[in-house]
């Protein structure tokens, strides 16, 4: 019988070898890319031609080889980088298979221009399907140059998968990005039929460089990531929350320099984002995971895409962690200016007090509207706005025999010239008369040591002991060192209360103010039975609900957020969002959260609602020192930023 | 419009005006006195809306009229006038102010544009004891809601029935109630909810040894004495049946000296939280027991001596809904009574022999329940 087992020649094997590495000229470019910033290049040219389906070259300045290595490179499993399986282990460097260079020679027409800096001649040698077909001398300088032509000349069948030099192309640029993130040190640049297709500085930030492949807007948008645990390390950078959208996503990860792909790492960064975004919407990440030898196995996938690692769930909690860390500091807070996070077409922009889905935002926009109305048209309207006494507004409509507002309000004569008084000296207090309209009493005497004048501002401490003033009756604005924050009082609201019930879940005490007239509420069936389900949770959160007969329930006793809350409305307002959804429920990850998002964001002080300044200053101080101070419950943003730099831009200082 | 008016009198008048007239307001003319010159004298008028003060004043009338003109420059002005006669007179929408060699033109504004004040009848009405309105309102009002989502609890609860007084304010949380034997001889029960502003004016321009009339004319309620005249409108709404919510089994009675456990709270309050200002109050034995534990901030401790021989209690207030209602408590000692740590408290003088009698005031508090 004839044997059936045979042993194949090299270059069948290498040709089979290469099916799994070498793809397209994109896997092509990849692997010689690889192997020219593990060589220590500082700068690597790549030229395609049709889409690397005629040419491929990639030239680099790195250690280049002597003629014996040259050789032995082009053999299978020949490598330089490890020498025994123990090596595998905390294999630093991009290649170490050895199976680059031979299979992409054996499908292809080779040749490896390389002189070594030891020796004063360099090496050409060419290779035409796997076969050596010459060594020659070559003067050049140090480095290595890797031109593979006519790719798949002898595997028809491949050459027939290979698609337009557009796509080719194109797949080309987009499997170079995560080397170029990983390599900013690095000077690269990728050319196609002689025209120029990224042009990458070497010697940059990680910042930088994303700026150069992302475009220079997305750097804006992009915030330091860094995190650190047994031995582990992971940092990078991830997207301010005010900047994410839905949709298209850009994600790079790295462990130990090399990229891979990762879906629960992906997903441990958007847990650390939670609440902070709103759901659906996809934080651009990138990544560099650093583990001790020995925790990642990289050899799982010949192209290295995947990687395994010992302790998943550890890694992931530190991708977690260093996420969330990394969205509780100021430079997370939304900017006014900068990134696209505000002011134009971004939802988060206008959102504030006004978009929110809450019923009770509305006052801000009746009162905007309060603001707008000509003096004589709608008095109710203005005197609601105005008049802080309680019921100003329905005074108005029920007084009979009232007669205001038929002439319409004259100037004062004088007013239109204004004289203004000449100082003596100049005021040494450039700000202090600024206390402006919104100011409700008098700044507190504690402030005024802050310092008002320039020099004064450097001394401020970053955000304690600032300056407040209400702003059309939605916003806190606190001079802070560097700049101007506005913060919404609803959403900073919402924030500090999302945290303090989810911290009474978990235990912590807590009160809840009795009622001298206890109040009852006719529920829905659905409704009453999710309020009896969910009694235990209400109880905590302040809520002492009972049933009172059929299907309405009585309410003993509520929480106490605020001196202006109205504990019926929210009560009311809950139990129909817990009951028939909203989106807000619906991005929660339990029950608990459920009830804490619905609470914090009904219970919350309303737009609209005029606070003094202790209670701005209350409101203040609790929302530093929540756990995610710049970000509401709905993935919006509590506070934006001002600084003194676009301030003075602005200014053109 | 043209008359002669002491400057003593323009300025008096002005003052007890100018308290009524809104700081800031979108409607111009309410930052004007309304004037009005008539029979022997001249009328001056302001409003927020919520509510008038009229003062009558006596002066030289030369040609009726009326107009309106800023309250707070003319008060500003007429402060610093010599003490002189004075002379007003219209000219078109200005009026001008002649006093020695000072003269003044401000721009008013056409009194039909000023908010009609009601009618109202004083000859339909009753009188009551300046001493014993102002002690009512003083003892009560504080403890109003100053929330809109209960209108009625927005005002305080004037009770008219016959032979006696009462007022209640409650804002769901706390409640004051006063009840005074003597009053008006109504025939039947009257119940009048009256904004706290009003009754802060009353408190103002009447003294305890006016004779005051009230009267009512459908909504409104208007107060006069002498030449001054306070109108409000009334809260409309049935307000809550607060005799049903006040206990009458608390048996766990405490007598604690008013001052001490005034200063023990407000220490211990330093720590609470701003928000819900909770503290922690046990009894027992003669001794009760102050705790605040505030996370982020810390805690304190206190202790007290009492008289208190009942079972032993814990109960959670807010320290500042406690500190209010001991601030009206007119005796050195009171009276706290308690029946369980969720049921209401309350909190009453204890009078000494001989000291007055015959009013009736008790507060009572709601405890904050305790979740640990």
């Amino acid at each position: 019988m004839r044997r059936t087992i045979r042993i194949l020649p090299d270059s069948v094997a290498n040709q089979i070898a290469a099916g799994e590495v070498v793809e397209r000229p994109a896997s092509v470019v990849k692997e010689l890319v690889e192997n020219a910033l593990d060589a220590g290049a500082t700068r690597v040219e790549i030229s395609l031609e049709s889409g690397g389906k005629r040419m491929i070259r990639v030239a680099d300045d790195g250690d280049g080889m002597i003629r014996e290595d040259a050789l032995l490179a082009l053999d299978r499993h020949a490598t330089s980088k490890i020498a025994s399986a123990d090596d595998l282990r905390g294999v630093p460097t991009f290649g170490f298979r050895g199976e680059a260079l031979p299979s992409i020679a054996s499908v292809s027409r080779l040749a490896v221009e390389t002189r070594h800096g030891s020796e004063g001649v360099g090496t050409r040698v060419r290779v035409k399907g796997g076969t050596i077909t010459g060594v020659e001398d070559l003067p050049r300088t140090p480095g290595t140059t890797v031109t593979v032509e006519s790719l798949f000349f002898n595997a028809p069948a491949r050459a027939r998968f290979l698609r337009t030099p557009a796509v080719e192309t194109r797949a080309v640029s987009e499997l170079l990005s995560p080397l170029c993130l990983a390599h900013p040190e690095v000077r690269l640049s990728l050319e196609s039929g002689g025209k120029s297709l990224l042009d990458l500085r070497g010697g940059v930030t990680l910042l930088q460089r994303v700026g150069e492949l992302w475009g220079a807007e997305v750097r804006e948008t992009l915030l330091e990531v860094e995190g650190e645990s047994g031995g582990r390390r992971v940092w990078g950078l991830i997207q301010r929350p005010d900047t994410v959208r839905p949709g298209f996503r850009r994600t790079a990860l790295f462990v130990a320099g090399r990229p891979f792909r990762e879906a629960g790492i992906l997903r441990a960064v958007d847990r650390g984002y939670r609440t902070t975004i709103p759901p659906g919407h996809r934080p651009w990440t990138v990544l560099f995971l650093e583990v001790p030898p020995g925790e990642v196995d990289v050899n799982v996938h010949p192209t290295k895409a995947e990687v395994r690692f010992r302790d998943r769930s550890g890694i992931e909690a530190l991708v977690e962690e260093s996420v969330r860390r990394a969205l509780e500091g100021e430079d997370s807070a939304a900017r006014l200016d900068g990134g696209r996070a505000t002011g134009t077409t971004g939802k988060s922009g206008g959102a504030p007090g006004t978009g929110g889905d809450a019923p009770g935002d509305l006052p801000a926009i009746a009162a905007a509207e309060g603001h707008r109305a000509a003096p004589t048209d709608r008095p109710e309207q203005k005197a609601g706005v105005e008049g802080g006494a309680a019921g100003a507004g329905r005074v108005v409509r029920e007084r009979p025999g009232r007669s205001v507002g038929t002439g319409g309000p004259r100037r004062p004569a004088g007013e239109a010239v204004e004289d203004s008084q000449m100082g003596l000296f100049l005021p040494a207090d450039g700000g202090r008369e600024a206390t402006g309209p919104g100011t409700t009493g008098n700044p507190d005497p504690a402030y005024e040591d802050a310092g008002q004048g320039r020099d004064d501002m450097d001394t401020l401490p970053s955000l304690a002991r600032p300056r407040l003033w209400q702003i059309h009756r939605a916003w806190i604005m606190a001079e802070v060192r560097d700049g101007i924050l506005l913060i919404d009082q609803h959403a900073a609201h919402e924030r500090v209360l999302f945290e303090q019930i989810m911290a009474r879940f978990q235990g912590e005490g807590g009160e809840s103010q009795r009622l001298l007239f206890p109040f009852t509420v006719r529920l829905t069936r659905a409704e009453h039975d999710l309020v009896m389900d969910l009694a235990g949770l209400l109880n905590r959160a302040g809520f002492e609900v009972e049933g009172f007969g059929g299907d309405t329930v009585i309410v003993h006793a509520v929480p106490n957020p605020h001196p202006h809350f109205d504990a019926e409305g929210c009560f009311r307002e809950m139990v129909d969002e817990l009951t028939h959804g909203s989106p807000l429920v619906r991005s929660a990850r339990n029950q608990h959260e459920r009830v804490a998002m619905s609470y914090a964001c009904k219970a919350a002080i309303k737009a609209g609602q005029p606070l003094e300044l202790r209670e701005m200053q209350e409101l203040f101080d609790q929302l530093f020192a929540t756990e995610l101070p710049f970000h509401d419950v709905h993935g919006r943003p509590t506070t934006v930023r001002l600084t003194r730099t676009e301030l003075e831009r602005k200014f053109g200082r | 419009m043209h008359f002669t008016i002491s400057r003593q009198n323009l300025h008096e008048g002005l003052s007890a005006v100018s308290a009524s007239i809104p700081s800031k307001t979108t409607l111009p003319v309410l930052s004007n006195v309304l004037f009005h010159a008539g029979d022997g004298g001249v009328s001056m008028s302001g409003t927020d809306l919520d509510v008038a003060v009229r003062v009558r004043v006596p002066a030289e009338v030369e040609t009726p009229g009326t107009l309106t003109a800023p309250g707070r420059k003319l008060q500003e002005i007429v402060r610093e006038l010599p003490d002189a006669p004075v002379k007003v007179q219209t000219r078109g929408d200005q009026i001008e102010l002649r006093c020695g060699r000072a003269l003044f033109k401000l721009h008013g504004l056409p009194a039909e544009d000023f908010p009609a004040l009601p009618e109202i009848d004083f000859e339909s009405g009753w009188a009551a004891a300046g001493s014993q309105l102002l002690k009512l309102i003083r003892h009560t009002a504080f403890a109003v809601s100053t929330e809109e989502t209960r209108p009625v609890l927005n005002g305080v609860l004037w009770e008219l029935r016959d032979g006696e007084m009462r007022m209640v304010a409650t804002n769901g949380h706390r409640l004051a109630r006063m009840r005074i034997p003597t009053g008006p001889s109504l025939e039947a029960t009257t119940q009048l909810i009256v904004p706290p502003a009003a009754l802060q004016q009353v408190q103002k321009l009447f003294k305890g040894d006016d004779d005051i009339h009230v009267s009512r004319s459908g909504n409104h309620l208007g107060f006069r004495t002498g030449g001054v005249e306070v109108y409000t409108r009334l809260v409309e709404g049935t307000y809550p049946n607060y005799e049903q919510v006040i206990p009458r089994d608390n048996d766990r009675i405490a007598i604690v000296d008013r001052r001490p456990l005034e200063s023990a709270i407000k220490r211990v309050a330093a720590v609470a939280s701003d928000q819900t200002h909770r503290i922690r109050l046990e009894f027992s034995a003669d001794r009760m027991v102050f705790n605040v534990l505030t996370p982020d901030l810390g805690e304190a401790h206190d202790e007290l001596e009492v008289a208190y021989d009942a079972e032993p209690l814990t109960i959670g207030f807010n320290a500042n809904y406690l500190l209010e209602v001991l601030r009206y408590m007119p005796t050195d000692e009171v009276r706290l009574a308690f029946k369980a740590p969720e049921r209401a408290a309350t909190v009453e003088p204890v009078r000494k022999e001989g000291e007055e009698e015959g009013e009736e005031y008790l507060c009572l508090v709601m405890p904050l329940r305790l979740l640990d």
